[in-house]
């Protein structure tokens, strides 16, 4: 065959992996490639193999070697050769092996990064930043960019970074411009010149919105619309200024497969918002009874003392007025400072991340449940360690999530009680946040089932737990959460939140 | 007041509690006996020999539910009577300790918090007079 005369990367590179080794490297084995590009095996489609044994040494898979093998001669060689029939990707069309499909689909989803750097992640922010990114680099991109529609009525609104700087895009929903055009139509646009294709309306040349937005031009576009479950619009994904001059057909491809992933991800931020409201009612709920019992309390001492001054001064008893007194003192100040916290935590005040003693904030919210980890006979303990006295936090978002750790361990308490743990540390340029206790531990799928929790915001299990509110906090900090567990020996959680810089 | 004055055990966890308590019914010529927990409580009991019992219920180690169960299933201690003090009557009626039936076999009384100091001395009057 003509195709197979063509040089493949062990030969262009001299490689000392190629077919005549004895353990030669993963791109001459991978038999599911062979011919695209015209190469023998992936011989000439290697960046998309993970593990290739270039410069001697075992690489990853195309997320992690994507900055040597775009700029690689080999790749750039091929491109140039294969010129507009050069596959960046083995696409899966037209295979019937289901292992192949199956091998080409991950092959595919690891090049485009989705597994790992995309799924993992639960902010919508940094899903739809790692997208753009990632589709940037996939397409040969200038610019990359996701627009959702927003407001009433409804335009098209997105951010992205111009030499640095943030640039917020705001563009009408209507046909005005090829994004427009995109998401009122429902419908894929790729347009290598986007100023004369595919109307024009009046004498406003068409795209001018969004370029005026972008404050820069736009030569080459492809728009694909981003879809909800059930089908609806939600925005667009673009890229604008192809560095090959136009969008290729895999470009395209990549691009939809990037707007299920935004669409996904929407959804996912979405279930997680719902849970975290979930979540914020049932910490609400716990505070509340933790609120009613120090009330109690307190109403107790109150009318206790007050009756033991009111007797002994009718009798005389100056003795008891005074010990009456000191009593009495300290619970006023008891409510004077509840007081304080109500304030402090008045759900109502937006949730700034600034410096703060970190250890004030856990002991607050350690000290609230002290009563209710009383009733249950567990003994709940506090070891604060130094160096969090302006630790940058929000002080209501760590309050809640200690909170929801502390009760979840309540949880997890055998009947008898037990010992729950607090614990903070300053490790590694982090802020380290620990609530341990020795209750029943997890077996592995429990303990799947809360990372699930932590990955995906599951619902069902979510709302009850209030992890998710937990990991949503946490992820605002730029921070994550782990957890350690084995079944009848315990449980810790773990949060770890950055420094400044 | 007979000429023996008659001896309240007083249990709770809560210093200020317990000098609260004991400070609203010694001028009313009882004598006091505290102890901090559900433990000490049962020590108390067989060393002081009160004439009623007063039992807060949250308290760490043995609490107050559980210290009522043993002091009423010993010969020795089942004819004390016992005031059960708590802020959690509602967790009453979901135990195994409902306000009424059970609970009145296993405690004589019981009183939510916060207690009127006037209502603790009738009550403790009621049993003792």
């Amino acid at each position: 065959m003509a195709s197979t005369q063509k040089a493949n990367c062990w030969d262009v590179m001299a490689c000392d992996y190629g077919p005549a080794c004895s353990e030669p490297c993963p791109a001459v084995l991978d038999v599911t490639s062979t011919g695209v590009n015209g190469g023998v095996n992936a011989g000439r489609i290697c960046w998309t193999v993970p593990g290739t044994l270039c410069f001697g040494e075992p690489q990853g898979d195309f997320v992690d070697k994507q900055e040597t093998c775009l700029a690689c001669r080999f790749f750039l060689q091929v491109r140039d050769e294969e010129g507009q029939d050069f596959r960046f990707v083995k696409l899966a069309q037209g295979i019937r092996d289901a292992e192949i499909l199956h091998a080409r689909i991950t092959q595919v989803e690891s090049l485009m990064g989705i597994r790992d750097r995309l799924r993992a992640r639960f902010n919508l922010d940094a899903v739809i930043a790692e997208t753009v990114r990632q589709a940037r680099i996939l397409t040969q991109a200038q610019r990359s960019l996701v627009l959702l529609l927003r407001g009433s009525p409804p335009r098209l609104h997105g951010e992205f970074t111009l030499r640095g700087r943030a640039v917020r895009v705001d563009i009408p929903f209507d046909e005005s411009s090829a994004v427009g055009y995109a998401a009122v139509n429902d419908q894929t646009v790729n347009v290598k010149n986007p100023y004369q294709a595919p109307v024009q309306q009046d004498d406003v040349p068409f795209n001018q919105a969004f370029d005026e937005a972008c404050h820069c031009r736009t030569d080459s576009l492809l728009a694909v619309p981003v879809h909800d479950s059930e089908g609806r619009v939600l925005g667009v994904i673009t890229a604008a200024n192809s560095e090959k001059g136009a969008f290729s057909q895999d470009d395209q491809w990549f691009m939809r497969r990037y707007a299920v992933e935004v669409g996904l991800a929407i959804e996912k931020a979405r279930l997680l918002q719902e849970a975290t409201a979930a979540g914020r009612m049932a910490s609400i709920s716990e505070s509340l009874a933790g609120l009613s019992h120090f009330l109690k309390d307190v109403a107790h001492a109150l009318t206790g003392t007050s009756f033991i001054i009111r007797r002994a001064i009718e009798r005389g008893r100056m003795d008891d007025v005074r010990t009456a007194w000191e009593i009495l003192d300290r619970h006023v100040k008891r409510l004077v400072d509840l007081c304080k916290d109500v304030l402090t935590y008045d759900p109502e005040r937006p949730d700034e991340i600034c410096p703060g003693n970190l250890n004030d904030t856990v002991a607050d919210a350690v000290s609230l449940l002290q009563a209710e980890a009383r009733t249950r006979a567990i003994e709940l303990t506090t070891d604060l360690g130094p160096g969090l006295n302006r630790w940058p936090h929000s002080k209501r978002g760590i309050y809640r999530c200690v909170v929801n750790l502390v009760v979840n361990s309540f949880d997890a308490c055998l009947p008898g009680g037990g010992h729950i743990a607090v614990a903070t540390q300053c490790r590694g340029g982090q802020a380290v946040i620990q609530v341990s206790d020795d209750g029943q531990g997890m077996d592995a799928e429990s303990r799947e089932q809360v990372l699930e929790a932590f990955k995906t915001g599951n619902k069902a299990r979510g709302s009850g737990l209030g992890l998710p509110t937990v990991v949503d906090i946490v992820e605002r900090h730029g921070g994550r959460v782990e957890v350690d567990s084995e079944p009848e020996s315990g449980s810790t959680f773990t949060v770890f939140l950055p420094g400044v810089g | 007041m007979g000429e023996a004055k008659k001896k309240v055990l007083v249990v709770d966890d809560d210093q200020d509690d317990l000098k609260m308590i004991s400070m609203i019914l010694e001028p009313e010529g009882y004598e006091v006996v505290t102890a901090e927990n559900g433990i000490e409580a049962l020590k108390k009991v067989e060393s002081e020999d009160p004439d009623l019992i007063l039992l807060d219920v949250m308290m760490p180690e043995l609490n107050g539910f559980a210290a009522c169960d043993k002091l009423k299933s010993s010969p020795e201690s089942q004819g004390i009577p016992i005031v059960l003090l708590t802020g959690v009557a509602k967790q009453i009626t979901k135990t195994k300790y409902p306000i009424d039936g059970v609970l009145r076999a296993q405690a004589e009384e019981y009183l939510e918090k916060p207690v009127d100091p006037e209502e603790l001395l009738r009550v403790v009057a009621g049993f003792l007079s």
